[in-house]
C-alpha cells in the first residue's frame, strides 16, 4: 500500500465520475429514457468493488497498530473508509428511489448528478486538506442544484431549487471565508499543519486562537446550513415541500453526512484552540435545533415538510455527540492529570457518527416509501393522504412504521441505540470521570433531559403518520405509482434498519474505530513539519499573554 | 427432547410467543380461524412452560444465593463490549417478578379465548401483536439487565398502541396516541434516571455494568457506595416519572380511563392486568433499593399520594355511567392500595401490596373480560342501558359477582389476603411512628380503610344495576349473536334475537382466573413465601433509612425539649 498514489485512492470516485460522464453524454444522444438507473447502480457497485480493495490495506494498518495511512491531500483512514461505504450505500438507496417527473422514469442528468454527489461525498470523507474539502463540498452542491431544478416542474419546485441555490452559495462563501482564516493561521491548507500550529507550545500566548475560533465559527455557520442547524435551517421546510420525495431524501442525507464529516475534520484540527467555545457552541445549537425542529414538526400537515422539521431535529440530537467529543479532552490534551479512559475520549464522536448512519438510512427509507405511495408527477402531499395505507399496502406501511419508530427512538430499533449512545455519553460527562470543571458539567445533564423530552415530543408526530396509516379508514387509495425502484429502496432501507437494530454491536464498533481515527487530524504526507507557532507573528510580546488570557 | 431445566424453560417461554407471532404472519390467509388457533396453542404452551417455571421457583429463596437471588438465570453477552458498555442479555426470575411473569402468560391465554369471536378485522395482525405483547411483558419481568429491561418496557408500548388504535372503540385513535405519548414521556425520564445510576456506579467502581443486581448491591447501603441524598432524590424523581405514570399514581392517571375504555377487551385486560404492574414492579425493583434515603425522605408524601389515589379513584368510579370507565377508575383506586402497601415499608404491608398487585391483575382482568363479553352481546358500555342481566345470562352474573367479591376483598378470596396484609402493615407503620409525623400516617391508614368501603360501594352498586333488578336491554341490539339458546328467552319480547349466556369458550377464559383467585385467597402463604425474601431485600434499605430518620428526629426533639445537656458539653469543649 505504501506505493499507492492519490489516484489509486481516488479510483472509486473516478469510477463514479466516469460513469456519470457516460450517462450525461449517452443521455444527450439517446432518445427516450435508457437504462440509466441500472447503469448508475452498476457504477456504484463497481466503485464499491474498488473501494473494497482498501480493506486489505486496512488490515495491514491495523496489524501495525496504526489507524491511517495518508497520502497528501487525500487521506485514507477508517473514518474516510467507512464514510465512503456509507456514501455508496446512500447512493444506491437514492438511485433506486429517484423518479422522473412523469411515468418515463428519471432523466439521465438526474442519475448522473446523483453519482457525482456520491463521488463528492466520498471525496469529502477522504480529504485531508482545506482546498480539497471545499472542492468536495462543491462537488456535492452543484449537482444538487441540477437535481432540484429537474425534480418538479412546478412553481413550488422552481422556488425550492432557487432558494436552495442562493442559500447554498451563501453557505459555501461562509465556509470558504472560514477556511481562509484557518489557512492564515496555519500557513498551509493541510489540516495537519493547522493542528501542529494550534498545538504548538507558544501558540496560546498569541492572538491566533481568536482567529482560529473565528474561522471555525464561520465554517460552522456555512456547514450549519447543510446540516440544517437551527438558525440556518429555515430553507429546509420550503425546499423539502417544494421538491420531489427523492430529492428531499437526498437533501436529508447527503449534505448532512458531508457537513458532519467536514465539521469533524476541521474541528479535530482546530481543536486545541477551541477551548470551551467548541462544545458550548455545539451544545447551544443542539438544544435550539432539536427543540425547534420537533415542536414545529408537530403542526405540519405536509409529509415532506414534517420530515424536514424531523430532519432538523435529528441534526440537533447529533450535535450532542459532537459537543461531548469536544468537551472531553482527547489523548493529546489529557496530560492534565485527569483520568481519561481509552475510547471514552472519542465516544461522543462515535455516538454522533452512529446516529448519523441510523438517521440517514431511516430517512432515506421514509422518503422512498413516500415516493412509492405517490405518483411521479404528483407526489403524496398531506399526512391524511396516508389514511388506510395499512390495508391497501401492508408491506410499505409496515416499513414506514418501522422507520418512524426507529426515528422516534423506540427500542429495540436502531434509533434507540443511537439515542442511547448519545445520551449515555452526555451523562457520562457529568457523572463519569472527565476533566470538565464541575461548574459547567451540569449543562450536559440539562441537555440530556431536553433531548429525551424531545424524543417524546417527536413521537407525537411520528405517531400521526403511523396513526393515519393504521387507524384511519381508507378514502381514495394513494396512487402507489412510484415504481419498482422506490419499493426496492424501501425494502433495502428496512432491512438495514432491522439489521442495525439486531446487530447494533458491530455497527457501534465501526463507528468507534471511525471516531478513533477521525478525532485527530492525520499527519501530512511527509513527516509533519514542526513549525514554531509564533514564527509568523513576530516575537511574543509581554502584553500578548494577558490579552489571550482574557480572550480565553 | 430438549432439557427441562428452568433456564431453558424460561428462554422457551420468551421465544414461544415470537415463534407463534411469526407463524401467524407466515400462514396468514386473512381469516380468523387459523390465526386464533395458532395464537391459542402458543399462549397455552407458553402458559404451561411459564407455569412450570413459576412452580419450580423455590419457596423462601432457598438455593438462590449462588446466582445472586435469581432463578433460572441466563446471562449472555448481547451487543458485545462496545465502547466499554457491557450490555448483556440477562434473564432470570426472582421473588419480585415470578408471579407477574406467570400472570402475564395466564392473562394472555384468557385474552385469546376472549377475542375468539370479537375480532374479525385483520385477525392475523391482532393475534401476532398480542403474542408480541406477551413476549414483551414476560421479558420485562425477567430482565436482569437495565437496558434489556428498558427495551422490553418500551417495546410493550408498540403492540398495545396498535391493539388500542386498530381494534379499539369509537375514540381509539386519540386514546392510543394519548396512552403512548403519556407513557413514553415518563419512561424517557426513567431511562435517564437508570442511565445515571449506571454511570454513578461506574464512577465509583470503574465497572460500566448494566446488571440490575450488581447495581443494587453496589449502590445499596451494604455495598459501600450509597449515593448522597440530593442525588438519590433526583434519581428517585426521574425513575418515578415513568413508573408513576404506569401505575398510575393520582395526578398522572388521566391517560388510563381513556385507554382502558377505548381498548378492545383483550387490550383492557392486559393493560389493567399486567402493564399497570410494571409501575409497581419498577418502584419495588429500582426506586426503593437504589434510592432508600430518598424514599424515606419522601415517604409521607408518597403515602398521601397513594391514599389520594384510593379515595379519588373510588369517588370518581361512583360517578361513572360507563361500565369500563368505572372499572378503569377502580384500577386507580386499587393501584393506590398496592402503592400504599409498598410505601408503608413494613414486611407485612409490602407483601400485601405486591400480592394485591397480582390480585388486581386477576380480578380486574376478569372484570374487564366480562365487560368485553357484555359489549360483544349488547354493543354498549352504558350502565343505564342494561339491567337484570342475571335473568338472561346467569353464568355471566355468577362470574361477575365472583370477580366483584374478589375485587372488594371478600374473605376467602384473594383480595382479602392482599388488602388485609397491606392495611395491617400500614397500621403497624402508623402506630410505630411517634411524633408529629405519626398522626399524619394514622390519618392515612384510616382513610385507606374507608377506601375499602367505597370500593365495595361502587362495585356492588354496578353489579346491582347491571345484573339485578328488572331486565333492561338496549333496543335493537343482540343481532349477530343470536344463537338460538333456549335458556334465556324473554316472554315479553319474543321477537327479539336472544342473547345467549356464556359459551364454553368464555367460561374457559374465566375459570383459570377464578382458580387462582381461590388459590391465593385460601392459601396465600404459597405465593407470599416465594415473594417474601426478595421483597425483604428490596425494601429493607428504605425501611432502615426511615427508621434512622425517625430516630434522628426523636433525638432532635429530645434536645429541643431538654436543652440542658448540651450546655455542659459546650462548656467543656469550648476552652
Amino acid at each position: 500500500m505504501t506505493t499507492a498514489t492519490s489516484i489509486q485512492l481516488l479510483a472509486p470516485q473516478c469510477v463514479l465520475v466516469f460513469t456519470a460522464i457516460v450517462i450525461f453524454v449517452g443521455g444527450a444522444f439517446s432518445e427516450g429514457r435508457g437504462p440509466w438507473k441500472q447503469l448508475g447502480i452498476f457504477g456504484l457497485v463497481m466503485s464499491g468493488l474498488i473501494l473494497a480493495q482498501h480493506q486489505r490495506a486496512f488490515e495491514t494498518l491495523l496489524q501495525h497498530n496504526e489507524v491511517a495511512a495518508t497520502f497528501g491531500p487525500v487521506s485514507l483512514d477508517l473514518l474516510g473508509y467507512l464514510a465512503s461505504w456509507l456514501a455508496l450505500g446512500v447512493g444506491v438507496l437514492l438511485v433506486l428511489q429517484v423518479t422522473g417527473t412523469d411515468a418515463r422514469g428519471p432523466a439521465p442528468e438526474v442519475i448522473g448528478s446523483l453519482l457525482l454527489l456520491v463521488a463528492g461525498l466520498m471525496l469529502a470523507a477522504q480529504a485531508n486538506d482545506l482546498v480539497l474539502l471545499f472542492l468536495a463540498l462543491e462537488l456535492i452542491s452543484i449537482p444538487t442544484y441540477v437535481l432540484l431544478a429537474l425534480a418538479r416542474p412546478t412553481p413550488a419546485g422552481r422556488e425550492a431549487a432557487l432558494k436552495y441555490f442562493f442559500l447554498s452559495i451563501l453557505s459555501s462563501g461562509l465556509t470558504l471565508y472560514g477556511f481562509s482564516f484557518l489557512y492564515g493561521v496555519a500557513g498551509s491548507t493541510q489540516l495537519a499543519d493547522l493542528y501542529s500550529v494550534a498545538a504548538g507550545p507558544l501558540h496560546a500566548f498569541t492572538s491566533l486562537p481568536l482567529l482560529v475560533r473565528l474561522g471555525v465559527l464561520l465554517v460552522v455557520a456555512g456547514l450549519g446550513m447543510k446540516i440544517a442547524i437551527v438558525p440556518l435551517h429555515f430553507y429546509a421546510p420550503d425546499v423539502y415541500q417544494g421538491t420531489s420525495p427523492a430529492a428531499a431524501a437526498m437533501l436529508s442525507a447527503v449534505p448532512k453526512i458531508a457537513g458532519v464529516i467536514v465539521l469533524v475534520r476541521v474541528a479535530a484540527a482546530a481543536r486545541p484552540d477551541l477551548g470551551e467555545l467548541g462544545w458550548k457552541l455545539m451544545l447551544g445549537l443542539s438544544v435550539i435545533t432539536m427543540t425547534l425542529g420537533n415542536v414545529l414538526a408537530l403542526w405540519q400537515r405536509n409529509v415532506r415538510r414534517l420530515l424536514a422539521y424531523s430532519s432538523i431535529a435529528h441534526a440537533g440530537y447529533l450535535l450532542i455527540g459532537l459537543a461531548v467529543w469536544l468537551a472531553v479532552p482527547d489523548k493529546s490534551v489529557a496530560g492534565s492529570g485527569h483520568p481519561v479512559t481509552p475510547g471514552l475520549a472519542v465516544s461522543g464522536l462515535s455516538a454522533a457518527l452512529f446516529y448519523l448512519v441510523v438517521y440517514s438510512v431511516a430517512s432515506l427509507g421514509t422518503f422512498a416509501a413516500i415516493g412509492y405511495l405517490g405518483r411521479p408527477d404528483r407526489p403524496l402531499d398531506t399526512v391524511s393522504e396516508l389514511a388506510g395505507v395499512a390495508s391497501s399496502h401492508p408491506a410499505i406501511a409496515a416499513a414506514l412504521a418501522l422507520f418512524m419508530f426507529s426515528l422516534a427512538g423506540l427500542p429495540p430499533l436502531a434509533g434507540f441505540w443511537g439515542k442511547l449512545m448519545l445520551i449515555i455519553r452526555a451523562l457520562s460527562v457529568d457523572v463519569g470521570p472527565s476533566a470538565i470543571s464541575p461548574g459547567v458539567r451540569h449543562w450536559f445533564i440539562v441537555v440530556s433531559v431536553i433531548a429525551v423530552l424531545n424524543a417524546a415530543i417527536s413521537a407525537a408526530y411520528y405517531l400521526r403518520i403511523i396513526g393515519a396509516m393504521y387507524f384511519r379508514p381508507q378514502h381514495g387509495a394513494p396512487a402507489a405509482d412510484g415504481g419498482l425502484g422506490t419499493k426496492l429502496a424501501t425494502g433495502l432501507a428496512a432491512v438495514l434498519v432491522v439489521g442495525m437494530s439486531l446487530y447494533a454491536g458491530p455497527a457501534l464498533h465501526g463507528s468507534d474505530v471511525a471516531a478513533e481515527s477521525g478525532a485527530v487530524p492525520l499527519p501530512a504526507a511527509a513527516t509533519p513539519r514542526a513549525r514554531p507557532a509564533v514564527a509568523q507573528n513576530g516575537q511574543p510580546s509581554v502584553a500578548v499573554p494577558q490579552l489571550s488570557a482574557a480572550s480565553r | 427432547m430438549m432439557e427441562f431445566s428452568p433456564q431453558h424453560l424460561l428462554l422457551w417461554s420468551l421465544a414461544l410467543p415470537l415463534i407463534g407471532a411469526g407463524l401467524i404472519c407466515l400462514l396468514n390467509d386473512g381469516r380468523p380461524q387459523r390465526a386464533r388457533t395458532i395464537a391459542l396453542v402458543t399462549t397455552l404452551l407458553t402458559l404451561l412452560v411459564a407455569g412450570r417455571v413459576a412452580f419450580m421457583f423455590p419457596a423462601n429463596g432457598i438455593n438462590l444465593e449462588s446466582t445472586g437471588g435469581a432463578f433460572a438465570l441466563t446471562d449472555a453477552s448481547w451487543l458485545g463490549k462496545i465502547s466499554g458498555l457491557d450490555v448483556r442479555f440477562s434473564v432470570g426470575l426472582d421473588g419480585l417478578s415470578v408471579w407477574f411473569y406467570a400472570l402475564s402468560a395466564l392473562l394472555s391465554f384468557c385474552c385469546v379465548l376472549l377475542s375468539w369471536e370479537s375480532i374479525h378485522e385483520r385477525p392475523a395482525t391482532f393475534y401476532s401483536l398480542l403474542l408480541m405483547l406477551l413476549c414483551g411483558m414476560m421479558g420485562v419481568f425477567a430482565a436482569r439487565d437495565i437496558l434489556l429491561f428498558y427495551v422490553f418496557f418500551e417495546f410493550t408500548l408498540i403492540p398495545l398502541y396498535f391493539l388500542i388504535g386498530i381494534w379499539g372503540h369509537e375514540d381509539r385513535n386519540y386514546a392510543a396516541t394519548k396512552f403512548f405519548l403519556f407513557t413514553l414521556t415518563g419512561s424517557v425520564l426513567t431511562f435517564l434516571g437508570l442511565l445515571t445510576v449506571v454511570l454513578v456506579n461506574f464512577s465509583h467502581t470503574g465497572d460500566l455494568t448494566f446488571s440490575i443486581p450488581k447495581l443494587t448491591a453496589a449502590l445499596g447501603p451494604v455495598g459501600g457506595h450509597p449515593m448522597p441524598l440530593h442525588l438519590q432524590l433526583w434519581i428517585f424523581a426521574a425513575l418515578t416519572a415513568g413508573f408513576a405514570i404506569k401505575v398510575p399514581l393520582f395526578p398522572l392517571h388521566t391517560w388510563l380511563p381513556l385507554a382502558h375504555t377505548q381498548a378492545p377487551a383483550a387490550g383492557s385486560v392486559l393493560l389493567a392486568g399486567v402493564l399497570l404492574k410494571l409501575g409497581t414492579y419498577g418502584f419495588a425493583r429500582f426506586n426503593l433499593p437504589l434510592a432508600p434515603e430518598a424514599t424515606a425522605w419522601l415517604l409521607p408524601a408518597l403515602l398521601w399520594i397513594s391514599v389520594a389515589g384510593i379515595i379519588y379513584g373510588a369517588l370518581v368510579a361512583l360517578a361513572q355511567t360507563d361500565m369500563k370507565r368505572l372499572i378503569a377508575y377502580s384500577s386507580v383506586s386499587h393501584l393506590g392500595f398496592c402503592m400504599l402497601g409498598l410505601f408503608a415499608l413494613t414486611p407485612l404491608a409490602v407483601q400485601g401490596g405486591m400480592l394485591q398487585a397480582v390480585n388486581h391483575g386477576l380480578s380486574t382482568g376478569g372484570l374487564f373480560a366480562i365487560m368485553g363479553m357484555i359489549h360483544d352481546r349488547y354493543h354498549t358500555r352504558e350502565i343505564s342501558a342494561l339491567g337484570g342481566l342475571a335473568r338472561r345470562t346467569p353464568w355471566m352474573a355468577l362470574f361477575m359477582v365472583f370477580f366483584t367479591f374478589s375485587s372488594i376483598g371478600l374473605p376467602g378470596l384473594n383480595g382479602f389476603a392482599g388488602e388485609f396484609l397491606l392495611l395491617a402493615g400500614m397500621f403497624q407503620r402508623a402506630w410505630m411512628t411517634t411524633g408529629p409525623g405519626g398522626l399524619g400516617l394514622k390519618v392515612i391508614a384510616v382513610l385507606a380503610v374507608s377506601g375499602v368501603v367505597l370500593g365495595a360501594w361502587y362495585m356492588l352498586w354496578l353489579v346491582q344495576r347491571v345484573f339485578f333488578g328488572p331486565l333492561r336491554e338496549p333496543h335493537g341490539t343482540g343481532h349477530g349473536h343470536g344463537s338460538h339458546d333456549e335458556l334465556g328467552h324473554d316472554l315479553k319480547q319474543p321477537d327479539r334475537p336472544l342473547v345467549r349466556d356464556l359459551s364454553l369458550r368464555e367460561i374457559g377464559a374465566l375459570v383459570p382466573l377464578a382458580v387462582f383467585i381461590f388459590w391465593i385467597g385460601l392459601c396465600p402463604q404459597f405465593f407470599l413465601s416465594r415473594m417474601a425474601p426478595a421483597l425483604q431485600e428490596a425494601t429493607q434499605p428504605a425501611a432502615a433509612a426511615w427508621q434512622a430518620r425517625q430516630t434522628n428526629e426523636a433525638a432532635d426533639r429530645q434536645t429541643a425539649l431538654n436543652p440542658r445537656p448540651s450546655v455542659p458539653v459546650v462548656a467543656e469543649t469550648s476552652p
